[in-house]
């Protein structure tokens, strides 16, 4: 597609004066402004809700917020000015409402007690939260400044492979200084400094680009040069062995951690990158089938696992109410209390919730703004994956294709299973919930997979370069 | 690869709407039943931060507030929570019952999502209250209940030796329950704290207190009804045709013997008149021989229909809360039966059941539906819910109604009555038709007697039907009748 047919010389001169397809940055700028002034009312609330008076910061980090979604606007229109309008304000409120609602939540203190603080937030917590933002937003523009075509990313499929498992598997290496989550029991950070990490919020995105890589290389080899065995298509060994290998040592490690939300989320992205790649459904059946399979033999198998079933089909049963589903309950009661209308900010009582400010931010949500609140979060989540796929759609670029499509994946599959967990819908598995929750290793994630989306829906939208010269006159080719 | 890109954005979408339809079942419909589960530690605090509805006692016109919810102080001295303060407790706290951290009883838990401002019939005003942004506030409930003649009914059943005792008094003509007393009583103001600690240790000490204070002996205690369950026999005798009237002569013999061989003596071993009395003359003198033989004709089951007509043995019925039934079982052996109709044996009825007997024949032998509920209120005074009278059943013909009332005055009004000492018209200031009944107890009726007292008045123009019963009170007429008359007179503003 890059030569120049003699068919295009045809073409009439008239369409080479369409004028250049806007960037749309102003728009993105109106519904920028708009976002931060939806997360400022937000805080106001918060402080009338609380304490009766509006809080003394909201000038300061009202200020300070914008200047960080300032930052991340002016980076666009430098790095990606064809870039979709949307994603960047989305990101900017879903981020900003969540360090609201630590912030509140913090106000508050244990069951309520402003003089006792949650044991699992610290008295630092929304000021950690905003300065993570500041890092995320600095992922996100470095993001765009550094990567200009994601095909640079291609080149490094395998090491990015290499250290996507490395990430995912720092944790569990014996003698890392590694801590749970409190409360959780998933052994994923470790610590550096004062600091602690989450290292495979980053190994994810690797691995994705990985799978994205090596599948789009291997697509054509996997789909046809292969034997069919049941009627299904099955790919040679040598083929399919890396990237099986890849997933099945992430898969491993995962459970050594014990964090099955992110196993889970691992499974569904890789069988559904192996469908995109190679347009079988077999592959999507094979791996329907291996996950309600797995799922339904770990539940048995694995106590704690077999545990978060019972609390999922009966969570109001027996004990479970005070013991084992006491956190799922607590999130149900305080849906419940919200109600259609919720409560309004810092008038319910969502500091009764264990981990309400990380796994379960989401039931917060639901218990202060509502149901009406909660279909605006999920509209919110819901607009960046469709964005996402249509960057992923529009693109050319095969390896952009199946990165945006994966990456939006993963945002779907991240809102699925942890709202779908703490509403009960499906058994509960702790993940973060994108943007909302606390944690800086998960901001600055998924701070730089909307930059990659960006980038990705940006080489989407960009104009065909203009021809050099004019149309219909001979090249005259000077010999030197 | 964009078809299945395309797929895969449906299917993210299918995601997104089923987290969608989730949270709107969770919040949407699940949220009263999420609230009103055991143990929700939100509905339970929430409770306490706005004021829950006040209950108050209409039957005398006014409204006196007999449940209210007051604001106090925190210990942080800035943040005040609402307590629930019980302004006469031990009065009406049969009535009342009570609502604490850890559960309510009586009217509190009868009508609790009203008086908490849940209930689905106050959504639209909460909503209102929202928008204006007035504070939440529960419904008010407005019982029949007549302060005049519940203070009476406390102090008289009080006052009467320390027996265990009880006294309600309805309208006969709507049903409504004018008072409902329960001796021992207790204070339910001692249950309203917000500490679980001290309201456990005061819920353990009224738990294990042998003389149950928490019973509310108007509705859920028995006692045997002794003679007042000749009304009873009586209204089959008149009503089957057996007795053709007031005046028709029955056998009286002293003693009876029964078909078992047993002797049934009258009390004293007394020959009732003439030994051939007319029923009326019998009803006033109380003669058990000639009721045991009435009821020996009329039969087990024909005497048991006709009770289950004035609202014996129904497990159903709710005035809301809960009424124990009154019993009178079917009896194959006709000795029993003879016994039976004298209400001894097996026959048991609440206080409840005993007014509600003479509140049937002083309506004209209809029987209404007792109930406590006359209206609830929203907080701006629109109305949620009203009681209207409803017939619970015909328990008589007018006729025979007009008949047994003849006989139920002659108690009070002729001097040989069992009534007339203490409650003759100039005795009591006004005309009450009554029955005595002092229920034998123990073996070989070693135990005290239980008093009973069921009445009616004026005789001429019924406004109030009153059941007394108190438990090894003795004489059903020193002990239950004078009781019956206080109330009698405070309800109605008789000074005597």
């Amino acid at each position: 597609m890059t030569a120049i047919s003699s068919a295009s010389a045809a073409r009439p001169a008239a369409e080479s004066a369409v004028p250049m397809p806007r960037g749309r940055r102003s728009t993105e700028l109106a519904m920028l402004i708009f976002a931060v002034g939806v997360v400022l009312f937000a805080y106001a609330s918060v402080g009338l809700g609380l304490n009766g008076k509006v809080p003394a910061g909201l000038l300061g980090y009202g200020l300070a917020f914008a200047v960080i979604v300032g930052i991340a606007h002016v980076a666009v229109r430098r790095w990606a000015p064809f870039a979709d309008p949307l994603l960047l304000p989305l990101a900017a409120m879903l981020n900003g409402l969540g360090i609201v609602m630590i912030y509140r939540l913090q106000l508050s203190g244990r069951n309520g007690n402003p003089g006792n603080e949650i044991s699992t937030l610290s008295s630092s917590a929304t000021a950690d939260q905003v300065l993570f933002s500041a890092l995320g937003v600095g992922a996100f523009v470095a993001v765009l400044a550094f990567i200009n075509d994601t095909r640079v990313l291609q080149r490094y499929t395998y090491i990015l492979g290499l250290v996507g498992l490395i990430l995912i598997a720092i944790p569990a290496i014996p003698g890392m200084p590694n801590s749970e989550v409190a409360g959780t029991g998933a052994k994923i950070q470790v610590g550096i400094g004062g600091f602690t990490i989450q290292p495979e919020q980053f190994g994810e995105l690797a691995l994705a680009v990985f799978f994205a890589g090596y599948l789009v290389a291997k697509r054509d080899v996997l789909a046809l040069a292969g034997r069919r065995f049941l009627g299904i298509d099955l790919p040679r060994a040598r083929d399919l062995g890396p990237v099986l290998i890849a997933w099945g040592v992430s898969l491993l490690v995962l459970f050594v951690e014990s964090d099955i939300g992110t196993s889970a989320l691992f499974f569904g992205l890789f069988v559904v990158m192996l469908y995109i790649a190679t347009q079988r459904t077999s592959w999507l059946l094979i791996g329907v089938l291996l996950f309600v399979g797995g799922a339904w033999l770990s539940s048995k198998l694995i106590g704690h696992v077999g545990i978060r079933f019972d609390v999922w089909l009966h969570p109001f049963a027996g004990s479970n109410p005070t013991d084992n589903g006491y956190q799922t309950v607590q999130g149900l009661e305080g849906l419940g209390a919200g109600g259609i209308l919720g409560t309004g900010l810092g008038h319910g009582q969502p500091f009764y919730t264990p981990l309400v400010q990380s796994d379960f931010i989401f039931t917060a949500f639901g218990e202060e703004l509502g149901l009406t609140g909660l279909m605006a979060l999920l509209l919110l989540f819901g607009l960046i994956v469709q964005r996402g796929m249509r960057a992923a759609m529009t693109v050319k670029d095969p390896f952009a294709k199946m990165l945006a499509g994966g990456l939006s994946l993963v945002i779907a599959l991240q809102v699925f299973i942890i709202v779908g967990g703490v509403t009960n819908l499906i058994p509960l598995t702790g993940i973060t919930t994108p943007f909302l929750s606390q944690g800086g290793s998960s901001l600055l994630a998924t701070w730089a997979l909307i930059a990659v989306l960006m980038r990705i829906s940006d080489t989407a939208r960009r104009p065909a370069p203009q021809p050099i010269q004019e149309e219909g006159m001979t090249q005259v080719v000077r010999a030197a | 690869m964009n078809r299945a890109l395309k797929r895969l954005s449906l299917a993210c979408l299918a995601m997104f709407v089923l987290l969608m339809i989730n949270v709107n079942y969770v919040q949407g419909f699940e949220s009263n039943s999420l609230a009103a589960k055991a143990g929700n530690v939100r509905t339970f605090n929430e409770q306490f931060t706005y004021q829950r509805g006040s209950i108050v006692a209409t039957g005398d016109g006014g409204e006196t507030p007999i449940a209210e919810s007051v604001p106090v102080k925190n210990s942080d001295s800035t943040t005040t929570t609402f307590q629930r303060s019980y302004p006469d407790g031990p009065v009406y706290a049969p009535v009342t019952g009570y609502d604490s951290i850890f559960g309510a009883t009586g009217t509190e838990a009868a009508y609790q999502s009203d008086l908490a401002g849940t209930a689905p019939g106050l959504t639209v005003h909460n909503l209102i209250s929202l928008v204006t942004g007035k504070p939440k506030q529960g419904a008010t409930v407005m019982l029949t209940i007549s302060p005049k003649a519940q203070q009476a009914a406390y102090s008289a059943l009080s006052n009467d030796g320390g027996h265990d005792a009880a006294a309600v008094a309805i309208d006969p003509s709507t049903g409504a329950i004018l008072a409902m007393a329960s001796v021992p009583s207790y204070d339910p103001n001692q249950l309203t704290t917000h500490n679980g600690a001290q309201l456990n240790q005061v819920d353990k000490q009224l738990l294990d207190d042998p003389s149950q204070p928490l019973l509310n002996r108007a509705i859920n205690a028995t006692y045997p009804p002794g003679s007042t369950f000749k009304i009873i026999t009586s209204a089959a005798a008149f009503s089957t045709g057996q007795v053709a009237n007031p005046q028709t002569t029955i056998a009286a013999p002293q003693p009876l013997q029964l078909p078992n061989g047993n002797l049934l003596n009258n009390d004293g071993d007394e020959t009732c008149g003439n030994g051939q009395p007319q029923i009326i003359e019998a009803f006033w003198l109380s003669c058990d021989t000639a009721f045991a033989k009435l009821g020996i004709n009329l039969g087990s089951s024909t005497l048991k229909s006709q009770a289950e007509k004035f609202g014996w043995n129904s497990s159903s019925l709710q005035i809301p809360m809960s009424v124990s039934p009154s019993e009178m079982p079917l009896l194959s052996d006709s000795s029993l039966t003879g016994m039976s109709a004298i209400g001894q044996y097996n026959d048991t009825a609440t206080p409840l059941q005993e007014a509600m007997d003479a509140a049937a024949i002083a309506n004209n032998g209809t029987l209404m539906k007792p109930y406590l509920l006359k209206e609830i209120q929203a907080p701006d005074l629109a109305s949620i819910e009203t009681t209207s009278p409803s017939v619970l059943s015909q328990a008589v013909s007018s006729q025979v109604a007009s008949e047994i009332g003849q006989m139920m005055v002659q108690v009070t009004t002729n001097p040989a009555g069992t009534a007339y000492a203490t409650a003759n018209p100039s005795v009591a200031g006004v005309e009450i038709a009554g029955k005595t009944g002092t229920a034998q107890n123990g073996i070989n009726n070693s135990g005290l007697n239980d008093a009973v007292f069921t009445c009616y008045a004026p005789y001429n123009n019924p406004k109030i039907a009153v059941g007394v019963m108190v438990q090894g009170g003795g004489f059903g007429a020193d002990a239950a009748a004078p009781i019956a008359v206080k109330i009698i007179q405070a309800y109605l503003g008789v000074q005597q």
